[in-house]
């Protein structure tokens, strides 16, 4: 074996030039490959950081209109939700809806202090929003239970909003705004990269303005949630519950409540970047797949140029076999140094990127993609050197008598 | 009886067949230092491949110590070659990126000898060419008659009972031809069989009997010198 690596080492030497002409293409290959895996295993793992389980573990309903007639009710008519309808779902499935939230939007709401108003209204929810929508409390806390229980008059803006309405975000707590010709108290300032609004307790609007019983969007968490079709089973359960209540559409009415399901999403979006992992595999196969071709190539002119040396092998005793395993050995050298080359200089680039943009954070390449890459390499070596080794074979020994 | 022919013909195929072995006829004895002399095209170079089992022949017998060698496959062809015979070529043959005594040593590499040990068998042939001292040095590093030295410390580094040179002085001046004709009789000497193809009446003479060959065919007439 360390003969072979000697043999090998010297070929490589005596042919500097086109050694390293076939390495870069190699090299190049297998850069682009761990470039792809690299960035598909970022944008996987960013997906999945962004969509943690138990966030997907939620169906988000809306009204819609109903599409067929139902007990003597025409099609077409609008289905506006209730916030009634929360307590039907919760107590329908008990063991599978962990909680339901209502959502409504006062956007015409003005909010103001002394120093100035924002004029974007409010939306009224309940506390998981601060975790449904992403966003980071800087300062004081988010709408709690006991809010929604006592209906209290409290409002979590945004710290630009804060600055705007208090001249600092710092202090905006526990001071007061008007909205709404009420009094609420500023509890928490959250920032977020784009959203803005201003958040109150749902049951605060309803109690302010006179509990009419619509909802403009739910949200219900579910529990336990493994498969496709488990989403797809709570979904329709929603459906019927909704229907139960309302008792004017039919329960299998999929145009009458919209019911955004972010747990099949999720699958969907999961199995999408599979296929992504798959796509990026594919084409960096094929990339390196002109540098084998290049390998493939360089080790045929390297067996032509040879044939007088490989002929004084011959005839001074080597057997086919170990000059197949001479080419096939050298040409399986050239592609695991120069791929791994690649590797080195595709893992630098990669954590440029990475350091460079937030988004790629964990585009990063592990022992798992290390060892596939160096199969690769192994196999594609093994092919490209395998049929310029299957004609160095041929040669007879008589070439050695030939002059040069 | 180490070499035995009989009736051995060898056609090179084409547009125009070529014949160029037509019933050769002949014994050598183990110990013999015999030259095979003809004209170019003679057909004396692939007799000497079809002795050294480095091409086949179309019909008849070749033993090779008692041996019939017939239609060997390429791996029995390539262990007779390495254990019986050691090669002495023209232009040398030496490997270029490799020192003397790697290429000294690599029949041995075929042979599954481990490296310290070959190395070791390697230096003692090249000790015994009077060599020692040029054994890291590249081919393009020593004279022709340095080079050809290396040569037949190879082919004896496997201690082969016969040496079959292919005009080992032809690319030499005439006093290394001398040097080296007098290593090849040193060795015929030691017990060797010794077979050596050239067209130089001078080596031929410095042999112990020659064989003519012309047109295909031994020539009748046997020459003892």
């Amino acid at each position: 074996m360390f003969d072979l690596l000697i043999e090998i080492g010297q070929t490589m030497r005596n042919n500097k030039l086109r050694t390293a002409l076939t390495g870069i293409a190699v090299a190049w290959g297998i850069f682009m490959l761990i470039i792809l895996l690299g960035a598909s295993r970022g944008v996987r793992d960013n997906f999945e950081s962004n969509v943690s389980a138990d966030d997907t573990n939620v169906l988000t309903v809306l009204g819609g209109y109903t599409s067929k007639p139902h007990k003597g009710y025409k099609e077409g008519r609008r289905i506006t939700l209730k916030t009634s309808d929360m307590a039907v779902i919760k107590h329908d499935n008990p063991r599978q809806v962990s909680s339901v939230a209502a959502f409504a939007s006062v956007d015409t709401a003005k909010i103001s202090t002394e120093r100035d108003a924002l004029t974007n209204g409010f939306k009224a929810v309940y506390p998981r929003v601060l975790k449904g929508n992403n966003l980071t409390l800087k300062s004081g806390r988010f709408i709690n239970e006991r809010d929604i229980q006592a209906c209290r008059r409290v409002m979590i803006i945004h710290e630009k909003n804060a600055r705007l309405l208090f001249g600092d975000d710092k202090d905006a707590v526990g001071k007061t705004v008007r909205s709404m010709g009420l009094a609420w108290t500023v509890v928490g300032v959250y920032s977020h990269p784009w959203r803005s609004q201003s958040y109150a307790p749902y049951t605060t609007l309803k109690s302010i303005t006179g509990n009419d019983d619509r909802a403009y969007m739910l949200e219900v968490v579910m529990d336990g949630l493994k498969t496709e079709q488990d989403g797809e089973n709570a979904e329709a359960k929603a459906r019927e519950s909704i229907a139960k209540n309302h008792n004017n559409f039919a329960p299998d009415d999929r145009g009458a409540v919209w019911i955004i399901n972010q747990f099949t999403n999720y699958l969907t979006n999961k199995a999408a970047l599979g296929y992504l992992d798959l796509a990026m595999w594919v084409i960096g196969i094929f990339t390196l797949l002109s540098g084998i071709v290049g390998v493939s190539n360089i080790m045929f002119v390297s067996v032509r140029e040879r044939t007088h040396e490989i002929g004084i092998r011959r005839a001074i005793g080597a057997k086919p076999r170990s000059i197949l395993t001479q080419v096939v050995a050298e040409s399986i050298a050239i592609t695991t140094l120069f791929g791994y080359i690649g590797v080195v200089m595709g893992m630098i680039t990669l954590e440029i990127i990475t350091s460079m943009f937030e988004e790629m954070k964990g585009a990063i390449v592990d022992l798992d993609i290390a060892i596939k890459v160096t199969l690769a390499l192994i196999i594609a070596g093994s092919l490209a050197g395998l049929f310029p080794a299957m004609k160095a074979t041929k040669v007879k020994p008589v070439e050695a008598l030939r002059d040069e | 009886m180490i070499f035995t022919l009989k009736d051995v013909n060898k056609t090179y195929p084409g547009i125009v067949p070529l014949h160029v072995l037509k019933d050769i006829n002949l014994e050598i004895e183990r110990g013999e230092l015999v030259s095979i002399m003809g004209a170019s095209g003679s057909g004396k170079s692939t007799l000497l491949n079809i002795l050294g089992i480095l091409d086949n022949y179309d019909s008849g017998e070749y033993l090779l110590d008692g041996v019939l060698i017939k239609n060997l496959g390429e791996n029995k062809a390539a262990e007779l070659r390495n254990r019986m015979i050691g090669f002495v070529f023209q232009s040398f043959n030496l490997i270029s990126y490799k020192n003397a005594l790697e290429n000294v040593a690599l029949p041995l590499f075929y042979q599954g000898v481990s490296r310290r040990k070959r190395n070791a068998m390697a230096m003692e042939q090249l000790e015994r060419m009077g060599l020692a001292d040029r054994a890291h040095h590249l081919p393009g590093e020593l004279s022709g008659g340095q080079k050809q030295r290396v040569a037949i410390a190879r082919a004896l580094v496997t201690n082969p009972s016969i040496i079959l040179a292919d005009e080992p002085t032809g690319a030499l001046d005439s006093k290394t031809s001398k040097e080296v004709m007098e290593v090849f009789r040193t060795l015929n000497a030691d017990g060797m069989t010794v077979i050596i193809v050239t067209h130089d009446p001078g080596v031929g003479a410095a042999t112990n009997r020659i064989i003519r060959i012309s047109d295909g065919r031994i020539e009748p007439a046997p020459s003892h010198v």
